[in-house]
């Protein structure tokens, strides 16, 4: 299964949120959406998911335009909240059966999501006597329980203490292992780089990048060192004005050209007490801010 | 097709849970079913009271001393809820037993043709002057065409020569309609402002708590909107079933207590006709009122903002309610603004119903107007699902209505 977006645009009044986004997901795999607020994600996301259409281009579900109504979305959206007077079993059964589930399954999916996520005993409780964690958990039944093809997961951590993260984590690894499309959206790198094997970075309504993660990472010029030492000071007066300190142990030494990367390293395993010396290689992070900055499209790649 | 009815069950499952909803309802009965059982209570209370209770007490003097016992009879017969009595006091000792309580008011008839009436508090619907003022006329003319040398008898005879007259009706008779026409209308303009702003909450609370996230998203906006008010609309219908409903098994209980209370008997005794066009009106202006108000509540960010925000419409239904109710009491329901209202959608329901209910329509006319309405009610229902869609997914401040459609439009 492939999802892509080709060439999207969108305007809202005068405003152009969308200026041609094009990305592609794959089946069994977990595709990071980021950018900053504003950037045209959650847009994306409501194109995608059919809730207005776009001003032009297409989307394709292995090469063919993609049918709504066939497709399962499983959406659990950044800005959260349900019922928060009603009884949870109806609510949850509720929007099952606006996904298409007769009555009968609705209420057996959701009793077994309930199980599985460690909530059956507030089965019958009204939504708003449960702590925001374990409505975000109810939320996220919303968006599972009729077992679509796509899931949309919008900043699905927030909120969670480590247990429930953990949870959490399990269920999307078990999401992506069935072959499901597993989307992400999140401002929390760590857990894009956990998950995610391509992401899409969006800008100002353009994908500033895209790609397979490790790929962009080896992208970049591997014409820096990260050096671990107690020796520190020997080694910022050593390399001079080719050395920035990251932190009281760590140090960055840039290399003139990536060749010089062996000869280096032998040289500072030779003179100084190293406890570790590996290639620099920037973290989604750092790419994330080179990238949506504010000044965008830049780098170092090579 | 699926999830408006998923929809429609979820929605009205939710107002036959509420709490409020139910006991409004159930208090509604209990009030209609005091004021059906009001004459049996009543009669039941006065006839064991009747014995001890004292009539009201009016007393009367005079300086036409000839004519004092003729006085006396007539005022008797004149005002058949007071004990009469000569009071033999003088004028100046009229006001003490009036204040005291002993007597509630009395007569000091200089002449018959000049008299002052005594009272303590002069009540809005006293017409006691008025039954004075005639039975002394009749006793001056009498007395006066005595003295022309007529007898007496001969002389009441002319002066109260019976006339019959008969009433044959063409149309409608307004007297009769004029009630239930009345309460109809009375009916439809608190369903619907009531149950509209319900939907508008209902509308707004889903985005105010983002549930309108999920909904959008797994849910068409048509089938969210007609879902919603249509299940408003039912709601609506069952409550008023079960009040008018009860009120007519209450009625039927004690329809012989009732007598013949012309206003009672106008009411349950509606022509059939009458009540098919009333279900016909009420759920088409229904319809299009909640989507307005379904559109309008999707545009509000806040619950607060929902007030504000409905006014509009609920100034438009106002002025439709006015328009009737006003023509409905000056007698002509055919005025030129009746006329138009019969025709604009959001004013038909309630001017159409009431010219076909107090005149007489040509069935054309009925059938453009209904046509008009129905054909309103959907434009309006997409139309507000349209609006429903953009106007939920904008947080922040209120948008412009001018904004909205311009989205809309482009949508």
């Amino acid at each position: 299964m492939k999802l892509a977006l080709e060439n999207i645009q969108k305007s809202f009044g005068e405003k152009r949120v969308l200026k041609g986004v094009s990305l592609t997901a794959e089946g069994g795999k977990a595709f990071g959406l980021l950018g900053r607020n504003g950037a045209g994600k959650t847009t994306s996301i409501r194109i995608l998911m059919g809730v207005f259409p776009a001003d032009s281009g297409q989307i394709l579900l292995d090469g063919k335009p993609l049918d709504n109504s066939q497709i399962g979305f499983g959406y659990l959206p950044e800005e959260r909240g349900l019922y928060p007077k009603k009884k949870i079993i109806d609510q949850l059964v509720y929007f099952a059966e606006l996904k298409g589930m007769c009555k009968a399954d609705a209420v057996k999916g959701v009793d077994k999501w309930l199980e599985r996520l460690g909530m059956t005993e507030y089965r019958n409780k009204r939504l708003d006597v449960l702590s925001k964690g374990n409505q975000q958990k109810i939320q996220l039944i919303t968006a599972l329980v009729h077992n679509p093809q796509i899931v949309i997961l919008d900043e699905p951590f927030s909120g969670l203490d480590p247990v429930n993260a953990m949870l959490l984590k399990e269920v999307v690894r078990e999401q992506i292992a069935k072959g499901k499309i597993v989307l992400f959206s999140s401002h929390q790198m760590s857990y894009i780089e956990e998950f995610c094997d391509s992401i899409a970075i969006l800008h100002d309504g353009t994908v500033a990048l895209r790609g397979d993660l490790y790929d962009i990472k080896r992208q970049y010029k591997r014409d820096k060192l990260v050096v671990r030492s107690a020796e520190i000071d020997k080694l910022i007066s050593a390399f001079a004005a080719q050395a920035t300190k990251r932190s009281d142990n760590e140090l960055l030494i840039q290399l003139s050209s990536p060749d010089e990367k062996q000869e280096i390293m032998k040289q500072l395993t030779a003179q100084f007490d190293i406890d570790e010396i590996k290639v620099f290689e920037p973290s989604l992070n750092d790419i994330f801010v080179e990238y949506a900055g504010n000044e965008g499209q830049g780098g170092s790649r090579s | 097709m699926k999830q408006f009815k998923t929809i429609l069950g979820f929605e009205l499952t939710n107002y036959f849970k509420n709490k409020i909803f139910v006991g409004v309802t159930l208090f509604l009965v209990a009030v209609i079913a005091v004021v059906m059982f009001f004459p049996r209570l009543s009669a039941a209370l006065t006839s064991e009271e009747s014995a001890e209770q004292e009539r009201a007490v009016m007393l009367v003097e005079t300086r036409e001393g000839e004519n004092a016992a003729l006085i006396e009879q007539t005022f008797a017969a004149a005002f058949p809820a007071y004990e009469v009595h000569m009071s033999g006091f003088d004028v100046t000792e009229l006001q003490a037993p009036i204040t005291a309580g002993e007597a509630d008011c009395a007569f000091f008839i200089e002449s018959l043709t000049s008299y002052t009436y005594y009272v303590n508090n002069l009540s809005l619907y006293d017409t006691n002057t008025d039954i004075a003022d005639e039975a002394l006329r009749n006793i001056y003319r009498v007395s006066a065409m005595s003295a022309q040398g007529l007898p007496a008898d001969e002389a009441a005879a002319i002066l109260s020569a019976p006339i019959e007259h008969r009433v044959e009706t063409f149309g409608k008779d307004q007297f009769q309609n004029y009630f239930y026409t009345y309460i109809m209308i009375f009916a439809l303009y608190m369903v619907i402002l009531l149950y509209g702003q319900m939907v508008a909450m209902s509308v707004a609370t889903e985005k105010s708590s983002r549930a309108m996230e999920v909904l959008i998203t797994s849910a068409r906006p048509v089938a969210m909107m007609f879902g919603k008010v249509i299940a408003a609309c039912l709601a609506g219908l069952v409550q008023l079933v079960c009040i008018f409903g009860s009120a007519f098994f209450f009625f039927r209980i004690n329809q012989s207590d009732w007598g013949d209370n012309p206003i009672i008997h106008s009411i349950f005794n509606m022509p059939a006709e009458l009540l098919l066009y009333m279900l016909l009106f009420f759920v088409l202006g229904f319809l299009i009122y909640a989507f307005l108000y379904g559109a309008v509540g999707s545009t509000a960010s806040k619950l607060e903002d929902i007030n504000t925000s409905v006014m509009p419409i609920t100034m438009l239904f106002i002025i439709a309610f006015m328009v009737v109710i006003f023509s409905m009491s000056s007698g002509n329901v055919d005025n030129i603004w009746m006329l138009i209202c019969s025709y604009i959608p959001f004013t038909s329901p309630m001017a159409m119903f009431t010219r076909i209910a107090m005149s007489t329509v040509p069935v054309y006319e009925i059938v453009i107007s209904i046509a008009i309405l129905i054909g309103s009610v959907f434009g309006v229902g997409v139309l507000s699902a349209k609006i429903y869609r953009v106007g939920v997914l904008l947080y922040g401040t209120t948008p412009k209505i001018g904004s909205v459609l311009k989205s809309v439009w482009k949508a």
